[in-house]
């Protein structure tokens, strides 16, 4: 199993490959990548488009199979699962930042938060939720529904619930794409934060040099390799040097 | 997940509203139904209960067939000595009640029309057996008095010593208003209007002098009802047969509970259609719902709800909305019932309904069929919803992928259409039994299979009709056809609820069409005299006495007296129809087909002479030269020689014709069915039918017809039966708008950023209105030509075995052209309110949708 220097990982990929398609229309999107996400670690996934980057995220989350390799979560083998096992894994074991923040639009943000769980059949933790409420400084807008927040408070929300059922990993699609910049820092700080005080492991793909730059590593693909892999923190100057060295 | 469904359908109120009011209709029809036909069947049983009060035995004439209309037979007078004679009796009177008199009214005209009844009853009893209550005044004491009933009293405003005019088999009388009476709490007799004689008058009036309708007989203390009527069956003769006063009420009921539940089955017919659309309104809304929730199925999929609660959260929606609609349809079908009665009063089918009959039985079915078919409809659609990969929620605008699933379902489509075809033919045939039901499950199967391959029909149509919209109306005619045919599948659905029902409507049209061709040229070809002499109800007897009275009037070469009878012939199945003719007189006013024999033929029939159909002849192997025996209403016997075969297209004889020689035995004397009258040469047809009115002047029920006035009034009942039909089958057509109103909302959803980009680059709202409302039209159009198609095969398939028998298949091009017509209106007019939404269509905001 590959690690890094930092402990175990959580989650782990290895030799994945993914094609799309068949014969002459055959995309690789994905060629052979093998990496660890440890615990408590915030890692970003950049990429130029069709690097491969969702892809690899999607099969990092079992809601994509690759088309050779294995992937793990918290050790368990994704290949072995059915549907109705994978669902149960996403349920209890992974949570999701979408770039559309995706909340259902009938509930409100509390109810929202506590969706993951009820969809579990499982009793919420009270005291988590006021914890995570604060965290997310959403405490005087728990009764409103989507449509009344802005981006930045949709997308607290639905980091909030991504948190609460305290999943082995949390994998955050552009959580920053469709906000301003002011409500962008609000969301990477909230996942620093995460990561820091809940003790989270997150894993984002990103465009966003600002976004990269809160995290602890950042990996680069490119056609469907990993061609970089830099652990600790850059500035978002750096990231941009990164890429362009890439490219 | 729960809570989730609900809220989804609170969010969206006024479709969840529009989807409901599919099944709401549909249920209202069939909890309507039930509450109208169980009032009339307790009103019926309230009356007869009421008039059986006091009464323990009831003898009545033997019915040695069970005949269709009503009318039983009168018998010997001096049964009564025999019945009083009997162990256990401790009173005993006969009476008169029949039901073939009329109440003059205060225009002139006999009361009630052609609707229920009116029923000369006779006083005089012991007070026991009199079950009316006198609101004013006494029971008649003298031949010349009479009591009427309160409803016909107050309808027609008569008083207290009024003189009133009562029409009867042997002419009109009038007498004095002696008293005004109700049946309990009763009004009327449910619509029958009463009059109440003397026993001689009424005797008298009815042609029933020696004669009882009934007898009502009291038990002896010690005897019970059943003893009594086991004794009276035993010692009375076999012409006339005892019941207790409560087999008595059974019995009666029993004979109207077979029209109860003819109208309760024709009924519950009409509301299966209106379900059956509501179920492709739902279907098609379901589907469409799903499809725009793509990216939320996933999202839960992906936040880790299971297949299960996807599948859970779509039937919970359905099952609310079925729920909820069911209660209100219900609530609404009570209300509704009165309506349906109001339909049948206005065509003069007057029922009794006191009361409103609410039986758990009429909630329970309401609740199951309007929940199980919104459930059902909405399977297919959540199961697609269960297979909403989780990874499309992580993508922006993303659609459902549909498996491509085009040859299943038009195979399906084949071969659902195939079978349902096989299916109706069968049943058609004979071969499946009941053929009814057959027919209808092979014409609902025929449906699904032609909206299963409707699909490929809507792109083609779609340019048929909208071709020239694009010539007429430029961009938004073509943007409408392009609108139109981008989802074919949604649009066939949509379009599928309008066919079914306009399919139903010209079916019907076209049948009747054929009927009232067939009718007219049974009348042409038969009836070869130049008067028609008739009830005013078109099949009621009248008194024999007419054609008497006819033929005593100068110019009048032949008055031949008609009657149409049932028997039961040995050896074949069912009671049979049969016409009695005068032999003398028959031949210059019929004409008949002859196969073997000749007019000379009928001239010459004995009293023991038939000629018979020629179909019904090949069907039980009788020729000329055979025997075959009859048996009458009366119980007698009678063997037939065949001495002629006719063909009969339109089956307007009967199985046979024989000698009127016999009249007395196939049920009540005295009566005849109609009157044929021939003119002598150069005779004033006008003056004639002055001399006839007359003539028959007494006989104010009794009405005199050329053929084109006959063919006229057949053709106005018929009418008249249509547009009850029509009436019904608009309630599934209403429904089957819903769901064009339904489609159209939701598709402008579904293209709201395309239709704030059409806005910003210069479209006007009128345009974007007409968009939308053309859509609608062809999609109206698609439906109203697929269904006229569909309604015009059907009848043809239907009436093709017709076809030997005379029926003529003519197609009603102008009610065709109609229908379409107001099909384009139906569509413009379903187009208001998502049009009118699609053009306030904020442009900023709908562009920024996302």
């Amino acid at each position: 199993m590959p690690t890094t220097s930092n402990g175990t990982a959580i989650v782990a990929a290895d030799a994945v490959r993914r094609v799309f398609g068949e014969g002459e229309a055959a995309v690789k999107a994905l060629d052979g990548v093998s990496v660890g996400f440890p615990t408590e670690r915030f890692t970003a996934i950049m990429g130029p488009s069709g690097s491969g980057k969702s892809t690899l995220m999607h099969i990092l989350a079992g809601l994509d199979r690759p088309t050779s390799g294995t992937v793990k979560i918290d050790g368990v083998e994704l290949g072995s699962l059915d549907d109705a096992e994978l669902t149960e894994l996403r349920r209890d074991k992974v949570g999701f930042v979408f770039q559309f923040f995706n909340l259902l639009p009938v509930l409100n943000a509390e109810e929202n938060i506590l969706l993951p769980l009820k969809l579990a059949g499982r009793d919420p933790d009270r005291e988590r939720l006021r914890q995570l409420i604060d965290a997310v400084g959403l405490g005087d807008r728990l009764a409103h529904r989507p449509a009344e927040l802005s981006g930045g408070q949709q997308q607290r929300v639905a980091i909030a619930r991504a948190l609460m059922s305290e999943p082995a990993v949390i994998f955050a699609d552009e959580p920053t794409g469709n906000l301003d910049s002011h409500s962008s820092e609000e969301v990477l700080a909230l996942l620093r934060r995460a990561v820091d005080e809940f003790g989270q492991t997150v894993v984002t793909v990103t465009h966003d040099a600002v976004a990269a730059a809160a995290a602890d590593r950042v990996l680069v693909l490119v056609d469907g390799r990993i061609v970089r892999d830099d652990d600790g923190t850059h500035s978002p100057d750096e990231v941009l040097d990164l890429m362009k060295q890439v490219a | 997940m729960g809570s989730i469904a609900l809220r989804n359908l609170w969010e969206r109120k006024l479709r969840t509203a529009l989807t409901a009011l599919a099944i709401v209709l549909g249920v209202m029809m069939v909890s309507g139904t039930y509450v109208l036909t169980d009032t009339i069947d307790a009103s019926f049983e309230d009356i007869f209960t009421e008039s059986n009060e006091g009464v323990d035995a009831v003898v009545t004439a033997t019915e040695f067939i069970d005949s269709d209309d009503g009318v039983v037979p009168a018998f010997d007078a001096a049964v009564l000595g025999d019945v009083k004679r009997t162990d256990g009796v401790a009173q005993a009177a006969g009476g008169i009640a029949d039901p073939q008199v009329a109440i003059i009214g205060a225009d002139g005209e006999p009361v009630g029309g052609n609707g229920a009844p009116t029923f000369a009853f006779s006083a005089g009893g012991p007070d026991r057996f009199d079950p009316l209550t006198y609101v004013e005044g006494n029971p008649p004491e003298s031949d010349d008095e009479l009591v009427i009933d309160k409803a016909t009293a107050d309808s027609q405003g008569f008083e207290l010593g009024d003189p009133v005019t009562v029409a009867g088999k042997t002419g009109t009388q009038e007498y004095t208003l002696g008293g005004i009476a109700t049946l309990g709490e009763v009004d009327s007799f449910g619509g029958a209007t009463l009059a109440l004689l003397t026993l001689a008058e009424a005797q008298r009036l009815t042609g029933k002098e020696g004669q009882f309708d009934q007898i009502s007989v009291a038990a002896d203390a010690g005897t019970t009802p059943e003893i009594l009527a086991a004794n009276l069956q035993a010692t009375l003769p076999n012409t006339v047969r005892a019941e207790t006063g409560a087999e008595n009420v059974e019995t009666q009921q029993d004979d109207v509970g077979e029209f109860i539940n003819i109208l309760k089955t024709a009924l519950l017919i009409f509301a299966g259609v209106a379900l059956f659309v509501a179920t492709f309104l739902i279907f098609n809304t379901f589907s469409i719902t799903v499809a725009q929730r793509t990216r939320e199925f996933a999202m839960l999929r992906t936040l880790g709800a299971s297949r299960r609660q996807i599948l859970g959260s779509v039937v919970l929606e359905a099952l609310a909305i079925g729920l909820a609609a069911s209660a209100i349809g219900i609530l609404l079908g009570i209300a509704f019932a009165p309506a349906i009665q109001a339909l049948f009063k206005a065509v003069e089918i007057d029922l009794p309904a006191t009361g409103t009959v609410v039986a758990p039985r009429t909630i329970i079915v309401g609740f199951v069929i309007g929940t199980g078919i919104t459930v059902l409809a909405a399977l297919i659609p959540a199961l697609r919803a269960t297979r909403v990969p989780p990874v499309t929620g992580l993508r922006e605008g993303a659609v459902m992928t549909t498996p491509r699933q085009a040859r299943v379902r038009s195979a399906a489509g084949v071969v659902l259409t195939g079978l349902g075809v096989a299916g109706m033919l069968l049943g058609l045939f004979g071969v499946l039994d009941p053929g009814e039901l057959w027919i209808g499950v092979g014409a609902a199967a025929m449906f699904f299979g032609v909206t299963l391959l409707s699909p490929y029909l809507v792109t083609p149509m779609a340019a048929l009709v909208g071709k020239p919209l694009e010539r007429l109306r430029g961009v938004p005619g073509r943007l409408a056809r392009e609108n139109a045919t981008r989802n074919p599948g949604r649009t066939a659905a949509t379009a599928a609820a309008l066919m079914i029902g306009l399919a139903l409507v010209s079916f019907v049209a076209v049948f009747a069409a054929g009927l009232r061709g067939s009718i007219d040229e049974a009348i042409d070809k038969t009836l070869v005299g130049d008067l028609i002499v008739s009830h005013e109800d078109g099949f009621s007897d009248i008194p024999a006495v007419t054609a008497d009275a006819a033929g005593r009037i100068d110019g009048i070469e032949v008055a031949s007296p008609y009657r149409y009878a049932q028997n039961k012939v040995e050896g074949v199945s069912g009671n049979g129809y049969l016409s009695l003719v005068d032999p003398r007189t028959a031949t210059s006013v019929l004409t008949l087909d002859w196969r073997e024999g000749s007019d000379a033929v009928l001239a010459g029939l004995g009293p023991d002479d038939a000629v018979i159909d020629e179909g019904w002849a090949a069907d039980n192997g009788f020729a000329v030269g055979d025997q075959f025996t009859a048996e009458t209403a009366s119980g007698r016997k009678i063997t037939y020689t065949v001495r002629g075969t006719f063909k009969d297209a339109t089956d307007f004889i009967g199985d046979y014709a024989a000698s009127d020689a016999n009249a007395s035995a196939y049920g009540e004397p005295d009566t005849v069915t109609n009157v044929f009258i021939g003119l002598e040469e150069g005779a004033d047809s006008a003056a004639v039918r002055g001399d006839i009115d007359e003539a028959l002047a007494s006989f104010p029920t009794v009405q005199t017809q050329n053929q084109e006035e006959l063919k006229d009034s057949i053709a106005e009942e018929l009418n008249t039966l249509l547009g009850v039909v029509y009436a019904l089958l608009f309630l599934s057509v209403i429904v089957s708008l819903f769901g064009i109103v339904n489609t159209l909302a939701l598709s402008i959803h579904e293209r709201t950023r395309e239709l704030g980009l059409l806005r910003a680059v210069g479209t006007s709202r009128s345009q974007v209105r007409r968009i939308v409302r053309y859509e609608a039209v062809i999609t109206a159009l698609i439906g109203g030509v697929l269904g006229g198609v569909l309604g015009v095969v059907f009848a043809i398939v239907v009436s093709r075995p017709l076809a030997d028998e005379g029926f003529i298949i003519s197609i009603p091009v102008g009610t065709l052209v109609v229908l379409l017509v107001l099909t384009v209106v139906a569509g413009i007019l379903a187009a208001i309110g998502p049009a009118r939404r699609a053009s306030r269509l904020d442009v900023l905001e709908a562009l920024a949708y996302e």
